[in-house]
This record gives C-alpha cells, structure tokens and sequence, in this order.
C-alpha cells in the first residue's frame, strides 16, 4: 500500500491517535504507536528509509513511500540527560537516546534508565508505553 | 561569485542596555537602539529605507519604521533561523545596497527574553507548522528544550574529539573573564573559577547552568548603507567582505540529528567554505573572531569550522590561550552571550565594529578584519567584517 498523495495514491491516513500535535505527514507515525510500532518510511522508488515524517525522499525526490517498522536491537549515537527546567510528562533527571536502527536515526526518552548508564555504543530495545492519552515508547538498555 | 564584497558598509551601531527587566516593550527596545544606531551614524531616521532582521524577533518592520519615522521602505523582511539568522541581515541588507534596491538599512535584535517570556522552557507548539511538527516529533519524547536539543549534538562531539567537561570550562572562564572587564556586560566584575563552573547546576548532559547563555532583555541595532556613502558619515566604514547562510541538507532549527553529522558544525563549514571564497581570506587574516556561544561548548566545533583548528583541536587551541585578549585569536572579547547578554548574536555584531573602529573595552591591536558568526546546530549564518583601508 501506498502512503504517498502523488498521483493516484491513497489520501492521507485518519488520525487514531492523541499525540499533542500532529499533522498529515505525521499522523501515521503516532498511529503506527497506537498500534504498537514504531514507524518510519520507506521510499517506494528507491527504497531508502527516512525519518522523521518528510513527504518526499531526500535520496530520489519521489514522494511514494510506505510504513517501515523498526523492531530489534539499536545502538546509542548520542544522548543526554535533561535536568533542568521541569518538563510536562517526565520527571528528571530524564534521559534521552538518538539510536541507530538499519542505518536511521530515531530519537526515544530512556526514562526508566539510570542517567549514569547513559553511554554511545550501547545497544537498545523498543518498549511500547503510554503517554497520558497517547500511544508511546522508549529505548530500554538490552 | 557574490559581488557584493566591500560594497555595503556598517555606518552606524546602537544598542540598549542589557538587564533581566527592560520595564519597557520589545518594540521600544527596538526603536530605542535603532535611533542610536541612526545618531551613530549620522543619518536622519526619515532616510531608512530598508529593514532586514531575523526570526524570533517580535517587532514587524512596519511597525519600527512607523516608530522611527521612516518615511517609505522598498525593503523588508526577516531572514530563518533564529539566533543562526543572527549575521544573515547583514548580507541581505549588503545585497540590497549594492544593487540599489535601498539605500538605508537597518538591521536589530530586540527582545524581553527574560522578563516577558523564557527562551530556556520547553517548547510546546500549538500550530502545526513544519518546524513545529518537528520540534513536536522531539518533544513526545522529553527534548523539548534548547538546551537539550544541542546537548545531544555536543555529547556526540565529545565522543568524536575527546574533549571533556573541563574544555567546556575553559571557555566559560574566558567569557566570563572578558565579560568581568566590560562595564556593558550582564556579569561585569563576575569572573569564574573552575570550581564555580564544576559546581553549578547540570542543565542538560554535559551543559552546566554555566555553559548556558544568559537570558536578556535588550536591543541591539545597525545600520547598513552604501561603502562610498559609508565614507561620508561621521564614523569609520566597516565594510562588509563577505556574507554567507549555511544550510546543508538535513539541517533543522534544532535537532538535525537525521545528517551524517551532527555536530553542530557542518551548516557552519558551509557558511565558512563560501565566505573565505567570496573575501579571498583566510581564517589567519582575522585578528579576532566572535563565535556564537548559545551554549559555550559549541564555539568548539565553532572554531574548528570556520578552520582555525582541525576537528578535534580546538580544546587544545582554547587550553593553550589563543583566544584571549593577548592571544593569537581573541574569541568573544565583549563576554560573549554567556558573559554580556544575549540578543540572539547581533552584540557580537556590535563588538566587532566597535574592535574595528578601535573603541572596544577589551580592545585587540590593529584589528582588520573579524568573523562573525551565528547561532550553530540551526541554519547558520555569518560575516566577515574588515576595516576600510
Ligand atoms: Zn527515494
């Protein structure tokens, strides 16, 4: 199935999910969370893997694409640790991950991990959660 | 070839004092420092016909010169991204003069970013934008602020160029050593230990509340005109060499993680790689350099892009003293951001012309030319300014 809106492609997905802002481009990102994946894009042309949500592909132009699920084992590329001002919807210290997952980029929080465990290079697990209303997720240390 | 090289000069500066409460609006601060920069240069106020400032800034074109008195405006806009916008006025405001386009630019930051509301909270948009779907992408996930979003890039940098916590210390303390001379700075008489710095509050893995630039209330302003009218004026020119915006594919108004770099560096390279082409220049021929420090560890790879050092060298290079006054390439000589205030890079704007003229407080010997640039981790920009000889 085609995600893209040139041509004769299917329209834009419905949103099914309560992510606090969101937009046609993105809507299928949370409502792959709502579904308990996490979503990035595949180009249908040129089969490159993008993210975050863009309509077209960097590598071809094309704007045909379909949903990739990552699933498995990523690695830390970089993090950090938020400690101050106090965030709506997470406690800190409050550590976040961009993990390497085929290649892409993805950035996850990493709450339920000790800070000083936080290190590039070590491998990480999705976990599927809940954010307030919203489908979520976070990168565990595997 | 951009063409527009020496042909724009700044006339005139002005700015407002620097403080956590203006008491007075954003539009005042504006109009205030762009009155100065007017009297500085001698120029009637009525003569401005172009104005070219950066997002972020509240204060429509209009509405300044309607405070001024500019009688029409064949020119007028804001250039993206933020802070990175910092230096991109002045190279639209120099083609704009050179092509005859206007005459009379001004160019100003003004902000109560302190007392009004607070650059350093989490960013929550409402309207959903390109670039707010982005930075609403990050925040699900807890990085929602500025802080945080280029914590993530520097601790890559770390990774990559060995540098520690204590490298990030060392220029702090200069900032703060330059700012403890400069009676206009925020944190004049207020120099750091080394202890100061280890001890203050983490911000966001590995900032320190003392990596953080401060956040002002305050104005800054110049105006931009014609070199040979420039001549004329009551101050020395200080002409526009080069202009350049940086914005290699991938780049995001923060949280350009999805590039094969993401130090904030590359959209620096790019601004670097057309400025020392378009002035013929060379990192050496700069007596002095200010290097935008939102967040102080960035003037690492700041320093290494615009290639005063290799990657990687530039803890070194701060170590071993160059970029005080008194060293081979004195770096943010007013405080920098974190020193004097923050008014999203345009008082580094103002430093340079004054180490130009020669009337700093931290004045650098015979200054020809300087780099200015902007905010880094954001489509970037910058200027090298050079005296009229
Ligand atoms: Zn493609």
């Amino acid at each position: 199935m085609s995600y893209g809106s040139s041509g004769s492609a299917a329209p834009a997905e419905e949103k099914r999910h309560h992510a606090p802002l969101s937009g046609k481009d993105t809507d299928f990102y949370y409502n792959g969370l709502e579904d308990g994946q996490l979503l990035i894009q595949k180009c249908d042309a040129c089969g490159t893997l993008r993210n975050p949500p863009s309509p077209g592909c960097g590598a071809c132009s094309s704007m045909d694409w379909s949903p990739h699920a990552l699933t498995g084992t990523g690695t830390i590329y970089s993090y950090t640790v938020h400690y101050h001002p106090p965030l709506p919807g997470f406690a800190s210290p409050h550590p976040i991950a961009v993990a390497e997952f085929e290649g892409v980029r993805v950035v996850g929080a990493m709450d339920g991990t000790e800070p000083a465990a936080m290190a590039i290079g070590k491998p990480v697990t999705i976990e599927f959660t809940r954010r307030g209303e919203a489908a979520g997720f976070r990168f565990k240390l595997a | 070839m951009a063409n527009f090289s020496k042909k724009a000069a700044i006339a005139g500066y002005g700015a407002t004092e620097f403080s956590k409460n203006s008491g007075r609006s954003e539009l005042k601060l504006a109009t205030e420092a762009a009155l100065a920069a007017c009297a500085d240069a001698g120029i009637n106020p009525s003569e401005v016909d172009g104005i070219s400032t950066y997002t972020m800034d509240n204060n429509n074109e209009q509405e300044v010169a309607r405070a001024i008195g500019s009688k029409e405006l064949k020119f007028f806009g804001q250039t993206s991204g933020g802070g990175g916008g910092a230096c991109a006025p002045l190279m639209q405001a120099a083609m704009a003069v050179a092509t005859g386009v206007a005459e009379t630019v001004l160019c100003y930051r003004a902000m109560n970013e302190r007392s009004e509301y607070r650059f350093g909270q989490p960013i929550q948009a409402q309207m959903p934008t390109s670039d707010n779907l982005i930075f609403a992408y990050h925040g699900f996930q807890g990085l929602m602020t500025a802080a945080a979003l280029l914590a993530v890039s520097m601790r890559r940098y770390m990774h990559e160029s060995g540098a520690t916590q204590d490298d990030f210390c060392n220029y702090a303390m200069v900032a703060r050593k330059h700012a403890a001379r400069n009676p206009n700075a925020f944190f004049y008489g207020k120099p750091i230990t080394r202890e100061e710095y280890h001890a203050s509050r983490m911000i966001a893995d590995p900032f320190h509340l003392l990596d953080c630039c401060q956040e002002s209330d305050g104005a800054c302003a110049v105006i931009v005109t014609t070199a040979e009218r420039a001549r004329d004026l009551r101050q020395p020119a200080v002409l526009i060499n080069a202009a350049a915006q940086g914005s290699p594919w991938g780049t995001m108004g923060l949280g350009a993680y999805y590039k094969q770099d993401i130090v904030p560096r590359d959209e620096c390279a790019a601004a670097a790689r057309q400025l020392w082409a378009t002035s013929g220049l060379s990192p050496k021929d700069m007596q002095m350099a200010i290097i935008y420090d939102h967040f102080g560890p960035t003037v690492l790879p700041g320093l290494e892009a615009y290639g005063f050092c290799e990657y990687g060298e530039a803890k070194d290079f701060i170590k071993d003293g160059n970029i005080e006054v008194g060293g081979t390439l004195p770096v943010n000589t007013n405080g920098g951001q974190l020193g004097e205030a923050y008014i999203h890079g345009m008082n580094g704007v103002c430093e340079a012309v004054r180490q130009i003229r020669g009337t700093a407080i931290n004045q650098v010997a015979d200054v020809e030319n300087v780099l200015v640039t902007a905010g880094s981790g954001v489509p970037t920009s910058a200027v090298v300014l050079s005296r009229d000889v």
